[in-house]
């Protein structure tokens, strides 16, 4: 993992959403970088919350993996949400998550310990 | 921009492609760098530039490769940006020409494609796939493309229909050359029905990956017809790389960057093209190549596939050797294929899929879904 990555999932071992944050331009970004893709700078902070907002974009459910791990798992749905911050990113989809509908998005580490996000609908 | 002059490109080959190989990439690089030499009949000597593309070569780079295949080249181009190697190769090739900076460029791409090798270079494409697409149910780029290609299906009303027509027609042009994988009859009916990969994704949306490469020439059009080569002119070029970023998801591509100053520089439109090449690892992706380039407006993708026909015989020939859907995807050689097919179309030289009297081409490149999107865009306009 990369190290943005790693401390992304350690904020999602206790159920935390981290998103970085440039102190200087203020823009959020994701995937996490050491650097902000918008005014370069290195001086990233993480805005961490319990769930962020947001939108499903396209879904798909995958009815093949790669990873012997997940093949139990399928046929699984994800797609990738527009967050209300301004961040896209690809998530596990709860039912009910298709296109326009409005999410809900929060965090935990897998068994890997990798982040990983779920959308699921707003209440 | 500066137009490329007496700059031609020559001597496609393919060194056929095997759906699983227990050779490495250099004995594809070098089977294409001989097969060159072969066609061309120039000494292994006499090539002073190289542009080198592959994703399996490692741990070798490009200076080990050049000591591997013991050439000595003054111009060393490395481009591992998969769909758009080719044409990016191209470019770099013909103006290192053009400035002297190299007599005679070969430019290959190749990888090999063991038991296990696809999964390996997926989990470690990138570190935002990795980290960040890859726990998500290891899709690849299945996963990815099913995405877009939902999008897309929302955003101009194609159809699975509309995309199985692009996939048939590239199979009746894959039956006419005996160098593509995939050759036997695919109907309509046979694409519908196949199995779900990733929805909207069916088995035959999904390139195969195989191993395999391509090579060509680029030179001086008096060296070339001093050596008795057929060979093209370039008219036109564009490359974009992670164009359009602020989208949200990948609705077009950099093409629609730049497409308008393409067909500026080659002083002739889409309407005039008398082949097509796009990047098909899935078939959204040559939709909105057709949007992108200028073939019809944004948003008409899907009726514009209703109402062309693309297979032999059709008034738009596309993908004229079956593509890669047909063809099979051999790592980075798919950034070649649709450029060699150009040029085989172009001299005259595709033997039982030849469509009479081609003058022009289109040749188009997609590479490199890194997170959510494909990064890299290119094109090129050939002309005999």
């Amino acid at each position: 993992m990369a190290p943005p990555a790693r401390d992304m999932a350690a904020h999602a071992g206790s159920g935390k959403l981290a998103l970085q944050r440039c102190a200087l331009c203020g823009r959020m970004q994701y995937p996490p970088r050491e650097v902000c893709s918008t005014c370069l700078a290195d001086q990233l902070e993480w805005h961490v919350s319990e769930a962020e907002d947001g939108e499903v974009l396209a879904s798909t459910v995958l009815h093949h993996s790669h990873e012997p791990a997940f093949r139990n798992a399928l046929p699984l749905c994800i797609g990738l949400v527009q967050f209300d911050c301004g961040v896209t990113a690809v998530c596990f989809l709860a039912d009910g998550c298709i296109p326009r509908t409005r999410v809900r998005i929060t965090a935990r580490a897998d068994p890997e310990g990798r982040t990983v996000l779920t959308a699921s609908p707003a209440l | 921009m500066m137009d490329y002059g007496d700059v031609v490109v020559c001597t496609p080959v393919t060194v056929p492609y095997e759906r699983r190989s227990e050779k490495t990439a250099a004995w594809w690089l070098g089977s294409a760098l001989r097969q060159l030499l072969a066609a061309s009949g120039i000494d292994k000597r006499q090539v002073d530039g190289l542009c080198l593309s592959s994703f399996t070569l490692a741990p070798d780079g490009p200076a080990p490769f050049v000591q591997y295949v013991g050439v000595s080249p003054r111009f060393l181009e490395f481009l591992p940006t998969g769909g758009a190697c080719g044409i990016m190769a191209l470019r770099r090739a013909a103006r290192a020409v053009q400035c002297g900076d190299a007599d005679v460029v070969a430019c290959i791409a190749g990888d090999t494609n063991g038991t296990d090798s696809f999964r390996e270079l997926v989990v470690q494409f990138s570190s935002f796939s990795r980290d960040h697409v890859w726990p998500y149910g290891a899709g690849g780029p299945n996963a990815s493309f099913a995405l877009l290609t939902e999008h897309a299906m929302g955003r101009t009303g194609a159809t699975r229909e509309d995309f199985g027509k692009l996939c048939v027609a590239q199979r009746q042009w894959a039956q006419r050359n005996e160098l593509a994988l995939l050759r036997g009859e695919l109907t309509l009916q046979a694409y519908l029905a196949a199995r779900p990969v990733a929805s909207p994704l069916h088995l035959f949306d999904c390139v195969m990956p195989c191993a395999g490469a391509d090579g060509f020439l680029v030179m001086h059009r008096a060296k070339a017809a001093s050596l008795g080569l057929a060979c093209v002119r370039i008219l036109a070029t564009i490359e974009r790389h992670n164009g359009f970023a602020d989208d949200p998801i990948q609705w077009r591509g950099g093409w629609a960057m730049d497409a308008d100053a393409l067909w500026r520089q080659a002083a002739i439109g889409p309407d005039s093209m008398d082949v097509v090449q796009t990047y098909d690892d899935y078939p959204v992706i040559s939709m909105l190549q057709f949007e992108d380039l200028g073939f019809c407006a944004k948003g008409d993708g899907a009726d514009f596939i209703r109402r062309n026909e693309f297979g032999p015989g059709g008034n738009l020939p596309h993908n004229t050797g079956g593509g890669q859907l047909s063809g099979g995807q051999a790592g980075a050689a798919g950034g070649f294929l649709g450029l060699v097919e150009a040029i085989r179309q172009l001299n005259g030289q595709a033997e039982g899929r030849q469509v009479a009297g081609a003058r022009h081409a289109l040749v188009s490149g997609f590479g490199m879904i890194n997170y959510d999107r494909g990064l890299c865009t290119a094109a090129a306009v050939l002309a005999v």
